[in-house]
């Protein structure tokens, strides 16, 4: 508790950040470029291979569209276009999460698209660490932490403030 | 006081008189949600037998009367009425604290809860079977009800207590008085005033009075109560039943992906070589079942729109009387069914028009007579189907809509260019333009402009259409295109390069590959294209949307000309792949308001196509013109 509590002092500049014990649990690992990123296993609906999107005019460019999900037409955003990455071609890798997140009425189902699935891990609080100030300027609201797993780290993002339907709706119209 | 309830404790007022009390529709409707309301206050009554102090029971108990007081009020069922009203009051009392509730109290109200189930019965039976309900006499109930309110107290207590006792022997009762609930009723009554009153008493109740049982009358109410409920709800349930809508909604979307995936085998190119006559046989089977059950599932939804027409008929009634105006109100077609969404949303612009035709469309009856007319106006309401619509028509036989005095006002308002010459459907769009209004006087009733607009507004919110037809001096005519049901639409499937989407059919007016000649430019860059003697803009839809097109020319592709608020304009897409019926699916909050598309459906291949919105696209061009 008092390694927590030293723990979550350096973000304390940051009043929005959640409490470490909230942190710990199942995480699902996926790669983007060389980097490791896991989202919490509770939100995650299901895992599917990328299908045809249909594009949706005047959306921001990471909003690659909409699928079909079991007779539910739900929007897919590529997380490499949302973070900033070079765009890639799809290969047999390329993974669609459809994750449910809290929206402005209702909960949400949104597809993203990652390079890989990893694999989910058990992190427990003591193996993450805050996301360390990248001094100001640098906005990290959806990082939820660290988490440095044989030697890898692995950023753990918070989805539903990532893909809060204010981010993406205030930017398509 | 007393003198009031006994007047008016037997038969169902006077039926002849208000029209609304014998209308089978609104009768339903009563029993329905009397009968929801009398199981939650008898489910209540059971919590303040336990707690007689729970505030919230009291509440809720004294809201279901108040309901069932207000909706026999409207249907003149006085005797339900007075009764619910008795309840009323000593809840009132518990509710102000200056009164506890004793089980004689709540013995009472279950009584009169009985009673009120009883009556529902009688109603229920009277709309079956088109006899008279048996008049229940509810005096002694009411001197029950008195007598557990503090003040002039006439004895309660031995009264309640034969109630108590009463009850118990009902669940044995019943099965012999052949669930007769009339007869438990009696037996009820008749056992709550002590065999003072002799009423209408059946076999059934007497053998229940020789039958009581002793063990279970010590027990509080709600132990016989509970061993009654189930008797008397499956009656209830049998004939209808609540469901959400939003399991409803969720049916009717599932039938309609049934529908579509059904579609899709039966295409199937690997089915469509060789097939055997076995299979050929069944999968028509299932075509014709699918069909079915999409059939009954969207029936689940739809109601008469007669119900509708009857408020208008009210407002007709008031409004005339008001204006001083006579109007006859004609209603045809009240039997059409259309969804139940559709029917709510209708509300408030038939309204609207109705309350136009008759304030600025009718002439008063001297005007009329010095034109030559009748002095009763008439308006007609009528509704029927077309082609897979609903067609509404509102006509009235008054002044009708003056072009010149609608060009002025235009004019003045700067609507219209001064030299500007429109025709005559464009002229008469004019009044749906907000603010608009040619009434030279503003009543409290219309004229302010906002009418039209309105009721424009809510049918393209329906994906309707709405037309204005007019003879000056002889009336006007408005007629509304509407879809069946706002679940799915008749679309056209057509192709953008690589993507495809769906056109909904009601927008559409025509489809032509144009001539090479036909299409000019203005200035470069704006289009046209010359359809019919008319020039009509052209919207490159591959341009709005950001997509790369097959064909660049006009004249290689295929043109779609399409109405909004009586502009016509052409759409440009590559090629028409087919008409399809779809289901139609939101995108979601955060996709909700892309001008343009309307929504998205699953196609044939289980891909998603966007569903367009022509006003939208219309209406972004002309804003884009603009800046």
């Amino acid at each position: 508790m008092t390694m927590e509590t030293v723990q979550a002092n350096p973000a304390s500049g940051n009043p929005a950040a959640p409490k470490v014990e909230q942190r710990a649990g199942k995480y699902l690992t996926f790669q983007l470029g060389n980097e490791e990123f896991a989202i919490q296993v509770l939100c995650v609906r299901e895992i599917m291979g990328v299908q045809e999107i249909t594009a949706v005019p005047q959306t921001p460019c990471y909003v690659k569209g909409v699928i079909n999900l079991r007779g539910k037409v739900i929007p897919v955003v590529d997380l490499r276009l949302k973070f900033g990455l070079p765009e890639m071609e799809y290969t047999q890798r390329t993974c669609i999460i459809v994750v449910q997140i809290q929206g402005q009425a209702d909960k949400l189902m949104i597809g993203v698209i990652v390079d890989a699935v990893s694999e989910v891990l058990t992190l427990q609080g003591s193996e993450i660490e805050d996301t360390p100030d990248f001094g100001s300027g640098v906005a990290t609201p959806y990082l939820l932490g660290m988490a440095k797993i044989k030697g890898k780290v692995k950023i753990l993002l918070d989805i539903d403030r990532l893909l809060s339907s204010q981010e993406v709706s205030g930017l398509s119209f | 006081m007393a003198g009031d309830a006994d007047k008016k404790t037997i038969g169902i007022g006077t039926p002849s008189a208000n029209p609304l009390a014998s209308d089978p529709e609104l009768l339903n409707d009563f029993i329905l949600e009397a009968r929801e309301h009398l199981t939650t206050i008898e489910l209540q009554l059971l919590t303040l037998d336990q707690d007689p102090a729970h505030a919230e029971a009291i509440h809720a108990v004294f809201r279901g009367f108040h309901t069932i007081k207000g909706m026999a009020g409207f249907l003149d069922l006085d005797a339900v009425r007075d009764v619910a009203h008795e309840v009323e009051t000593i809840l009132d009392l518990a509710r102000n604290a200056q009164l506890t509730i004793t089980s004689e109290v709540i013995d009472a109200i279950l009584a009169s809860k009985d009673y009120l189930s009883h009556w529902l019965s009688e109603l229920e039976a009277m709309l079956q079977s088109g006899r008279q309900p048996e008049g229940q006499d509810n005096r002694a109930l009411i001197a029950l009800i008195r007598g557990v309110a503090p003040g002039p107290g006439t004895a309660p207590a031995p009264a309640a207590k034969l109630a108590v006792t009463e009850a118990p022997a009902k669940p044995e009762a019943a099965p012999v008085a052949d669930a007769s609930e009339g007869a438990c009723e009696a037996a009820d009554t008749e056992g709550v005033t002590g065999d003072v009153l002799k009423l209408a008493l059946e076999v059934a109740s007497n053998e229940k009075n020789e039958a009581p049982s002793p063990a279970l009358s010590e027990t509080p109410a709600a132990d016989p109560l509970e061993a009654q409920k189930p008797s008397e709800l499956p009656a209830a349930v049998a004939r209808s039943i609540k469901v959400d809508t939003a399991k409803l909604d969720y049916l009717v979307d599932m039938v309609g992906e049934m529908v579509i995936a059904q579609s899709m085998v039966r295409h199937d190119p690997d089915l469509a070589t060789g097939l055997k006559p076995r299979l050929g046989r069944n999968l028509s089977q299932l075509a014709r079942i699918t069909d079915e059950v999409q059939r009954t599932a969207m029936s689940m939804r739809m109601i008469p729109i007669g119900q509708l027409f009857q408020k208008t008929s009210r407002l007709v009634r008031d409004l005339s009387r008001k204006a001083s105006k006579q109007v006859d109100l004609e209603l045809s077609g009240e039997e059409t069914e259309l969804d139940r969404n559709i029917v709510e949303e209708l509300a408030d612009p038939l309204m609207h028009m109705v309350r136009n035709a008759v304030d600025h469309g009718i002439e008063t009856a001297e005007e009329r007579v010095a034109r030559g007319k009748s002095p009763n106006a008439k308006v007609l309401l009528k509704a029927g189907h077309q082609a897979g619509h609903i067609l509404i028509q509102i006509s009235d036989d008054g002044r009708g809509l003056d072009c010149e005095k609608l060009l002025r006002k235009a004019r003045e308002k700067g609507l219209i260019d001064p030299d500007a010459t429109l025709t005559e459907a464009e002229t008469f769009n004019l009044i749906f333009h907000p603010g608009f209004s040619t009434a030279e006087k503003i009543t409290d009733v219309s004229g302010r402009g906002v009418g039209m607009d309105v009721v424009r507004k809510h049918v393209q919110k329906l994906r309707g259409r709405i037309e204005v037809h007019s003879t000056l001096g002889q009336g006007t005519t408005f007629l509304m295109k509407l879809p069946l049901t706002l679940a799915i639409i008749d679309g056209l499937v057509v192709a953008v390069g690589n993507q495809r989407y769906i056109v909904p059919i009601f927008a559409v007016r025509e489809m032509l590959k144009p001539a090479e000649d036909a299409i000019s430019t203005i200035r470069g860059r704006e289009e046209m294209a010359m359809v019919r003697g008319a020039l009509l803009p052209l919207i490159r839809l591959h341009q709005r949307f950001g997509v790369q097109p097959r064909f660049d020319n006009p004249w290689d592709s295929l043109l779609i000309v399409s109405e909004n608020g009586g502009k016509q304009f052409c759409l440009m897409v590559d090629e028409l792949i087919g008409k399809q019926e779809v289901v139609i699916k939101s995108l979601g909050e955060t996709m909700r308001n892309i001008p343009g598309v309307a929504g998205g459906a699953i196609l044939g291949d289980g891909r998603v196509g966007l569903i367009l919105d022509l006003e939208g696209l219309f209406g972004t061009r002309l804003d884009a013109s603009a800046a």
